[in-house]
């Protein structure tokens, strides 16, 4: 028995670190002596290698990146990952892969880059000269059933950390938003929504990376992928955690937000 | 120049030199910035028409990584051969701090003596800095992701350099690396007089692409580009198949070369000030001369010895960077001398406020060769825990390697100094903003 990793465009979409979402995947189930493998989803990739995968981890590109990687990702390969998601996978989408899930997102230069439609959401720089949503950024996980099911586990509400840079603003149509901003711009700076959650996918600005400083997601994730893939229960033996934990509360002392730090 | 522009002039220039005196006086810094900013609000022109009193000509040295050591070994060629060189040495590295530079050579009626001008400039300011003014020469050295959250995107930026390249006068002379695909192609795009240069030494080439890159992709048609060999992050021999795109040749034996200091990347930084220098005129046994008996810039491979220890500072800022000097360290601790290692992980503005780069930083190899490992810096638990995730086993149990944390840097210090064997060397990784700290505890005075 073993789970998969499928990691979408390594080369062309890991602009921010977000090799460390994969890392911290594979090294928890290593960590807990579950059999995992991490296979690459790109341009050389088989269609059929798509629909093998148990998870799937995307991160950020930059503009002329991201209209590589979907030029690649049509047809087949598309219907591929939508099917995926659609059945409930499990997947991370970091920075520029969310944009990729929804319908559009337009560059402040160049022609507007059709996505796959999956999430009911758009995105769209607001110019050259608007400034980045640049920051560290702190959020409280709010969608359904995934906060229930994180406070269950955790004891407390889930606060996601992590840090945004982001020049496109997106706008949520009718799809649930992974959670509420804290400390930080979030979406869009205006609504304060942060992210997006649709089956089993979370789509968020906040790369850092995400997993390895909120590690309960990623083993929410580990749980949900092997149910998906054996049809029974996982226990997960805990793991030593307090490298993470020692780096949140700092985030959380310098953030000035005292209250947070007793529910870590 | 005309007398009311010569006035104005001599006017920006002693307001600068007033405000210098001042800040120093008073102990508020360097002054490496602040009277480059005021000067400029009383005269607009003020560093075009400092470039154009600069005897036989400004160098412009850019490029993401190696500015600092390449243009330090550039002056000392230089000086060494009697010419008067200015250089912006404190790293301020945008427009105020090019003006700075400038100003502190300039006599009170604003008059500059030099018969050079090194300016060490930031990529994203290059293209300001030619709409008005015009250097003589331009290094470029590489493009790597650096600090996104300052910019914007490697492509980006190369596309706005060849625009102002090209709208120099014909007689500016452009050296290029020729590894680099995005500055080879920039290269072959421009009408001036291009030189190249780049490494032949197949057996320098790295076991496998790192991740940590960014160009793969043909700068020219976006295809894959197919590579021969790397030596080190995108820098390698490549060649497209789509559309034919190869890199330019460099007309230079890289193995003829002697390098400064240690790692391939000083290969690239040696390269690029000696063809500069040869370029300007100077023969190559003097070239070669300064390059064997060259000592390092803050920071950039410094040497120190202290209370009887060894120890190497090596600038580790971005991915690129470090994944370069964790290589030199783990060739150093396999030969027996080094076992102890000391990363220092800051977040401030020089330093890019998002760590999230450690990710795409090679860690692994760092702990596979095992040893001391100590850390600290503003996100000491950052880098702790990139250091955890680089092991398959939790805590690396039954591993060689230790893991220290500190807080608090002088006291890593301290310890790490404590663990080296006198018979070793410390190597210190910093980030920018740790290592003028880390120097300020070592050698007890501020630099910057």
């Amino acid at each position: 028995m073993e789970l998969i990793i499928g990691w979408l465009y390594p080369n062309l979409m890991s602009t921010y670190g977000d090799r460390g979402n994969v890392i911290c995947l594979q090294r928890r189930c290593q960590w807990r002596e579950i059999e995992v493998k991490v296979v690459s989803l790109d341009r050389q990739t088989d269609t059929t290698q798509f629909a093998r995968v148990d998870l799937i981890v995307g991160g950020g590109a930059q503009d002329r990146q991201q209209e590589i990687v979907m030029r690649d990702l049509k047809g087949a390969k598309a219907e591929a990952l939508r099917e995926k998601i659609e059945s409930g996978t499990p997947g991370v989408f970091t920075c520029g892969s969310p944009q990729l899930l929804g319908h559009y997102y337009e560059p402040a230069l160049g022609q507007r880059i059709e996505g796959l439609g999956l999430l009911d959401l758009v995105s769209k720089h607001p110019g050259i000269d608007a400034p980045r949503c640049i920051g560290n950024v702190v959020f409280e996980i709010t969608a359904s059933p995934l906060a229930e099911e994180l406070q269950a586990i955790l004891g407390t509400k889930p606060v996601v950390i992590g840090f945004e840079n982001h020049g496109g603003r997106t706008y949520l149509g009718k799809v649930e938003p992974l959670g509420k901003v804290i400390k930080g711009y979030g979406n869009n700076g205006e609504d304060g929504t942060e992210g997006a959650f649709y089956r089993h996918a979370i789509a968020t600005y906040s790369h850092g990376p995400l997993l390895p400083k909120n590690p309960f997601l990623a083993d929410w994730m580990i749980t949900k992928a092997w149910q998906q893939k054996y049809q029974t229960d996982l226990i997960l033996t805990k793991l030593e955690d307090s490298l993470a934990i020692a780096a949140r509360q700092a985030m959380l002392h310098r953030l000035e937000l005292y209250n947070l730090i007793a529910t870590i | 120049m005309q007398l009311v522009d010569r006035i104005r002039l001599g006017l920006a220039v002693g307001v600068a030199k007033a405000i210098t005196t001042i800040v120093r006086s008073l102990r508020l810094g360097a002054a490496s910035v602040l009277p480059g900013e005021i000067s400029r609000r009383l005269h607009p022109r003020l560093l075009p028409s400092l470039f154009e009193q600069v005897d036989k000509g400004v160098i412009l040295i850019v490029g993401t990584n190696g500015k600092t050591t390449t243009s330090l070994l550039l002056r000392t060629i230089l000086e060494e051969r009697g010419y008067r060189v200015v250089h912006n040495s404190s790293g301020a590295n945008l427009i105020n701090g090019l003006i700075t530079a400038l100003l502190t050579n300039t006599n009170l009626i604003g008059k500059l003596t030099a018969d050079y001008a090194i300016l060490e400039v930031d990529e994203n300011v290059l293209p300001l800095v030619l709409k008005d003014c015009q250097p003589k020469y331009i290094v470029g050295l590489n493009l790597f992701r650096d600090q996104l959250d300052r910019y914007g995107e490697v492509d980006t930026i190369a596309q706005r350099w060849q625009k102002a390249i090209n709208s120099l006068p014909q007689d500016t002379v452009i050296l290029l690396n020729t590894d680099d695909p995005t500055l080879s192609y920039l290269g072959q795009q421009l009408s001036q007089k291009v030189l190249f240069f780049g490494l032949n030494e197949p057996e320098l080439y790295l076991d496998e692409i790192p991740h940590a890159v960014d160009s793969i992709y043909c700068p020219s048609c976006g295809h894959l580009l197919d590579y021969q060999g790397v030596y080190l992050s995108h820098l390698g021999d490549y060649h497209c198949p789509s559309c034919g795109f190869h890199k330019s040749k460099t007309g230079v034996d890289s193995r003829q070369w002697p390098q400064i200091l240690i790692g391939v990347y000083n290969k690239y930084n040696t390269l690029a000030a000696g063809l500069l220098a040869r370029e300007i005129g100077v023969d190559l046994d003097h070239i070669f001369l300064t390059i064997k008996n060259f000592k390092a810039a803050f920071g950039r491979a410094e040497e120190l010895t202290i209370k009887g220890k060894h120890v190497r500072i090596l600038l580790s800022k971005n991915p690129v960077g470090m994944n370069e000097t964790i290589r030199t360290v783990s060739d150093i601790q396999k030969i027996g001398k080094a076992s102890v290692t000391l990363l220092v992980l800051n977040d401030r503005i020089p330093d890019g406020t998002d760590v999230s780069w450690i990710w795409d930083v090679d860690t692994e190899k760092l702990i596979n060769s095992g040893g001391i490992l100590i850390v600290s810096g503003d996100r000491v638990y950052d880098m702790a825990l990139r250091l955890q995730y680089s092991h398959a086993e939790i805590n690396g149990i039954a591993s060689n390697f230790k893991l220290i944390i500190k807080e608090n840097l002088q006291e890593a210090i301290t310890t790490a100094l404590q663990y080296t064997p006198t018979e070793e060397t410390l190597h210190i990784l910093p980030t920018y903003s740790a290592m003028l700290e880390v120097r300020e505890i070592l050698v007890g005075r501020k630099i910057l």
